[in-house]
């Protein structure tokens, strides 16, 4: 008896599941229930008190659709992501390139860039806020003597947003470069020597070799990125508290919010906003990928 | 690779190094700032106009901040919280890659697809049945509700396979022949081969845990069990203390971090270029 058990998990199948269990227990239980959850919870209606749970069908999804304050939120979110996106992943390109030779000068600039990347958003967002702050951070003394009036930064509710864009590429762009420098030096040589016989400059050869190579890891790159600013929360709610005039508080802000600080704390709504939040995050996701996937194999 | 943009002393050159520089200015300057201004005068960092450089050296705001805010309990949650998270994430993503890249069994293929579509689900989409089921599991606001549903890692599981499909593949044939079980080959022979890969993800673990907000803001209220991270964010919101004091404060946090980055920092880019690889 107790040999073929011993045998039973002697063989390699049944190691592997071994392996692997724990992992996925852990996986099943605090991913895939809360995600289940997650899509169900958006059809009742239930406060943080777990009491009186009422199943209301789409009526959730119905008030969202009303609901102005969601609508700010996500467009808040699409307009981080619209600015963070493009502009950071493009800058972490110009300056992958910059900094993708194996000099000591390189590496050392590329430690350095990578710096903030490794700090904690909450401490940075600390920092960048005073920094940023109208009456006695830095930046607004600096816009003064340059000759701007009426200095607001991160009070006033058209700068604020771009501004926290920006300080979130300042904190990021290094994490992307890292990646992007070890796919560029991934090229083989071969095709630089080819190019230059044929008399390509450098421009060329970096439209026609590096950036196609370069296609499958800038798509990498910008799904990423795209998941992670529909996710922003940390930047905001440091900095800004969602402020001024709602015009930086963002979609998973908003989800804290309802569920966890306004009474009554409706976490069946709240489940509702962030099931759209993760329709419009797979939505996007499925796009990207398909329209990285296409270049790739047309070879741009 | 062969450096695309011109090696000359041209003009496109100096330009190149020049905006290199200037980048290189606008990463270190606010560091510099915030170090400099903690350790400021509280008129100091609010005078106008504001200076770099202080008058007057002072650890006192350090001080301040010890006292007012429970500065060493956060620093012990985040410790524990991280630590631990950090060291079962490098096992059990470890023994989950190595399954998937050198063992075969039933459903490989269906159950890795699964587990590169859990890597796209964020966390934020989740927190509110977590929150909910840990409600229900008793563990809201302790150790084992932050540490449990941190226990591996969907990302280092595909990181851990991506090494192990790397190593050469004939490593466990001989030790098969020789009669040892599949556990004693992975115990012996695969765990000390991955330790490299191991210190990235757990560099990774480390840190991505030790600067989380949203998760550890969620799951613990009382003022006890806050993280560096939340309970920052908690006091600076509140705006209990000065500037100097809050600017004391993320320093006091940021300092590990910046310690484990200078003395490993080769581990934190091996990691992340073995994310880009198989982009």
């Amino acid at each position: 008896m107790f040999k073929a058990i011993s045998a039973y998990f002697q063989k390699t199948e049944t190691a592997a599941w071994v392996l692997l269990l724990p992992s996925l227990l852990c996986l099943t239980i605090f991913l895939f229930i809360p995600l289940i959850m997650s899509f169900c919870l958006a059809f009742f209606d239930v406060t943080i008190f777990l009491k009186n749970a009422e199943f209301i069908l789409f009526d959730n999804f119905k008030e969202l659709f009303f609901d102005g304050r969601f609508w700010n939120a996500l467009g808040n979110t699409a307009y981080f992501t619209v600015m963070v996106v493009p502009i950071g992943v493009t800058f972490s390109l110009v300056v992958a390139m910059f900094v993708s030779e194996n000099s000591l000068f390189k590496r050392s600039l590329r430690v350095i860039y990578y710096l903030p990347v490794i700090c904690s958003m909450t401490a940075i967002g600390i920092m960048w806020a005073i920094l940023l702050d109208p009456t006695i951070g830095m930046f607004a003394y600096w816009l003064r003597a340059l000759g701007f009036k009426n200095v607001q930064l991160l009070k006033d509710p058209n700068l604020a947003m771009p501004l926290i864009a920006a300080m979130t590429i300042w904190k990021t762009f290094g994490q992307n470069m890292i990646i992007l420098v070890a796919a560029i030096q991934s090229i083989p040589d071969e095709y630089y020597d080819a190019s230059m016989i044929d008399g390509a400059n450098s421009w060329k050869q970096f439209i026609y070799i590096t950036l196609p190579a370069l296609m499958p890891t800038l798509g990498f790159c910008t799904i990423t990125s795209t998941i992670a600013s529909f996710m922003v929360f940390d930047q905001t709610y440091v900095m800004t508290r969602g402020g001024p005039m709602f015009r930086t508080e963002t979609l998973v802000q908003y989800v804290y919010t309802r569920g966890f600080i306004i009474s009554p704390f409706r976490l069946g709504y709240a489940s509702a906003a962030a099931f759209m939040l993760f329709v419009v995050i797979a939505a996007i996701t499925m796009v990207m990928y398909h329209f990285f996937m296409k270049k790739e194999a047309k070879g741009l | 690779m062969k450096n695309t943009i011109s090696k000359k002393f041209s003009i496109g050159g100096i330009m190149c190094l020049l905006c290199m520089i200037l980048i290189l200015a606008a990463v270190l300057y606010p560091f510099l700032w915030l170090i400099l201004s903690s350790l400021k005068f509280e008129p100091d960092i609010v005078q106008y106009p504001p200076r770099l450089w202080p008058k007057q050296f002072t650890f006192m705001q350090y001080i301040k901040v010890w006292d007012k805010l429970p500065l060493f309990t956060m620093f012990k949650n985040t410790l524990i919280f991280s630590a631990l998270v950090t060291i079962s994430n490098c096992l059990l993503c470890a023994m989950g890659g190595y399954a998937f890249a050198r063992m075969n069994f039933r459903g490989k293929k269906t159950l890795f697809i699964i587990i590169l579509f859990t890597m796209m689900i964020p966390f934020q989409i989740v927190m509110i049945p977590l929150y909910i089921l840990e409600h229900f599991a008793g563990i809201l606001d302790t150790y084992w509700g932050l540490i449990l549903p941190r226990l591996t890692w969907p990302f280092a599981i595909y990181l851990m396979r991506s090494f192990f499909i790397s190593l050469p593949s004939n490593l466990e044939e001989a030790a098969r022949i020789d009669g040892a079980t599949e556990y004693r080959i992975f115990r012996q022979i695969m765990l000390p081969l991955c330790k490299s890969a191991m210190v990235a993800v757990g560099i990774m673990t480390f840190t991505n845990n030790w600067n989380d907000l949203v998760y550890p803001l969620l799951l613990t209220n009382s003022v006890g069990m806050r993280t560096l991270s939340a309970g920052l964010a908690m006091f600076v919101g509140q705006r209990i203390i000065e500037y100097g004091a809050t600017l004391a404060a993320a320093m006091i946090s940021l300092t590990p971090l910046l310690l484990v980055f200078i003395f490993m920092q080769k581990y934190f880019v091996q990691g992340i270029a073995l994310t880009g690889i198989k982009g």
